[in-house]
């Protein structure tokens, strides 16, 4: 991570301004729910895990933050959290330096960590209760709280259940509710349907959806690209501790040169892919070689990331053989 | 700073546990110790008088506050710790102390659960007392602070669960068992003696027979509040919630 060669992103992330970026660019007295500069994260073997970000995220806007593991994303939302001091750089949470007023700017997120424990022992009404009385709501506030989250993550059947007998699923909703108690202006979710069915990662998407529909921010990572494109209104690709491509959907896609992917099988091999900059192009070429079975269709996310980065995210899906085609 | 209803969510929460766990909370607390009570009256070489009785019982209490302060809330720490439930405190507009704070008031509940089960049992096994409750009530107050200070500092360096676990095991039974808590403080080797004699086991043993005895050991109580003073304040400074 600390070698000086450029990265594939930075060979090929050209930021070039688009009427989608005008949208998220701040006004210069704007105050940010999210205001990054300069970030860098070096432990103390050496490890560069970020390297110069800056980020401003608009009230109001979803972000998700894409990259492969290792990449620094996690290190990078701890920094936002205050769990992790940064080496240099600045952060400010709604304008307040989240660096000198750690607890003070705590109060305004709600934060799930990546990996974090449940008190096995408690009730899951308990849980999250006590959880809303340390986030310093009332104790009627912290009741109605508690009982719309639950409601809201579909846990409305476990509430006198021990935590311990939920399954690993229902634990990690429990963690987002925790996060969602007392309705915080910014939510900061590191990886928060990782591990979740598919039922609960929807659920939990709406959720976040609700949330972002009375106003607040939300900064998540993950590693579901369809996660990604479902809930944010930037996107944010962090290779090897640098923020190589930041944008709206449209806008990363439109950074492809060649935007039209082929994905055929030639016998017994592995599935191929291959890219073309028309969709004559692309057509031309599977007839020409009497493909029987492909299909053909317009770049995705997973594209500009595989493009940025040369790495595939979500590890479910079938290994593909990827091929850059001279067409 | 900390504050008082976030120190007793963090109580609730972990009483929660001891609601769900009483069965080996009374084995550490109780049994182990007061088995420890037979056991040194039937090996005293100078008979079980009433002295004598009331030292094993001053023993087994503090025994009993190790295995509590050290042992299982080094343990309870150290879980926190590594199971990523500390992070979940550490994500909430908290201050560490009212973490630390909370989980000392949950240790201290269970020392008073189990110091008052030893001394019905005491009292069953014959052992006569003339209790002073203020100096005993302040002397089970300090050792807990005291030991529970070494549990926080403990459960904050260890770089492992095992390796955090096996230190409080250690201390928690070693720090009772090295100093002169069952036996005289003749039968130590003359230069173990010097250090023995200062342990805070060993201090919080002739404390708390002196209780039992229905006086107090006020320099014993000093010194041990100038120690609980050193290990909490230690254990609060090290309990931070920001990694560097």
């Amino acid at each position: 991570m600390s070698s000086a060669a450029p990265t594939i992103g930075e060979q090929r992330a050209v930021v070039g301004e688009t009427e989608a970026t005008k949208k998220f660019r701040p006004a210069d007295d704007e105050v940010m729910a999210v205001r990054v500069r300069g970030l860098v994260k070096r432990y103390r073997d050496g490890t560069e895990a970020n390297r110069g970000i800056d980020l401003d995220v608009r009230r109001g806007e979803t972000l998700s933050i894409l990259g492969p593991n290792g990449a620094g994303k996690t290190t990078f939302l701890r920094q936002i959290t205050s769990e992790l001091r940064p080496t240099a750089g600045t952060i400010e949470i709604f304008g307040v330096d989240a660096i000198a007023r750690p607890q003070q700017v705590k109060r305004k997120m709600g934060i799930t960590p990546q990996e974090a424990g449940v008190f096995e022992t408690l009730t899951v009404r308990e849980h999250l209760e006590l959880f809303a009385r340390l986030k310093g709501l009332a104790r009627d506030e912290a009741h109605e709280s508690t009982s719309e989250i639950i409601h809201e993550l579909d846990l409305d059947r476990e509430t006198s259940r021990r935590v311990g007998q939920l399954s690993g699923g229902q634990r990690r909703r429990i963690l987002i509710g925790l996060a969602l108690l007392g309705q915080p202006p910014l939510l900061v979710l590191d990886e928060p349907t990782t591990g979740l069915d598919p039922a609960s990662r929807r659920t939990t998407w709406a959720v976040i959806r609700k949330a972002v529909a009375r106003g607040t921010t939300v900064v998540l990572s993950t590693h579901y690209i369809e996660e990604a494109e479902h809930l944010s209104d930037r996107i944010g690709i962090i290779s090897e501790g640098r923020m190589i491509a930041l944008g709206p959907l449209d806008e990363l896609l439109a950074r492809l040169p060649k935007s039209y992917r082929l994905s055929y099988r030639a016998s017994l091999e592995q599935p191929r892919v291959q890219y073309f900059a028309t969709f004559d192009a692309a057509q031309q070429y599977a007839v020409q070689r009497g493909m029987a079975e492909y299909s053909l269709a317009r770049a995705s996310l997973e594209d500009v990331y595989f493009e940025l980065t040369g790495h595939r995210l979500e590890a479910e899906e079938p290994a593909e053989e990827i091929a850059r085609c001279p067409a | 700073m900390p504050s008082l209803s976030a120190i007793i969510c963090i109580f609730r929460i972990h009483l929660a546990r001891l609601r769900a766990e009483a069965g080996p909370f009374l084995l550490a607390a109780l049994i182990f110790p007061s088995a420890m009570y037979l056991f040194a009256n039937a090996i005293s070489s100078s008979g079980a008088d009433q002295q004598n009785r009331s030292r094993f019982l001053a023993g087994s209490i503090v025994f009993s506050l190790s295995l509590t302060a050290i042992s299982w809330l080094g343990y309870l720490l150290l879980e926190n710790r590594f199971t990523g439930r500390l992070k979940l405190f550490a994500t909430l507009p908290l201050a560490p102390s009212s973490y630390v704070f909370g989980i000392l008031v949950f240790g201290i509940v269970q020392a008073a659960l189990g110091c008052s089960a030893l001394l019905i049992v005491a009292r069953l096994l014959g052992v006569r007392t003339q209790m002073s409750v203020w100096p005993l009530l302040v002397s089970v107050l300090l050792i807990m602070l005291c030991l529970s200070g070494l549990s926080v500092i403990i459960a904050t360096r260890a770089r492992s669960f095992s390796e955090g676990s096996l230190l409080t095991d250690s201390l928690g039974a070693g720090l009772v068992f090295l100093a002169p808590v069952y036996y005289s403080p003749a039968v130590i080797p003359k230069f173990l003696r010097a250090v023995s004699e200062w342990l805070p086991t060993a201090l919080g043993a002739r404390a708390v027979q002196a209780a039992l005895g229905g006086s107090y050991a006020l320099g014993d109580q000093m010194i041990l509040g100038a120690m609980a003073l050193v290990t909490l304040s230690l254990g609060f400074k090290l309990m931070q919630f920001r990694e560097n």
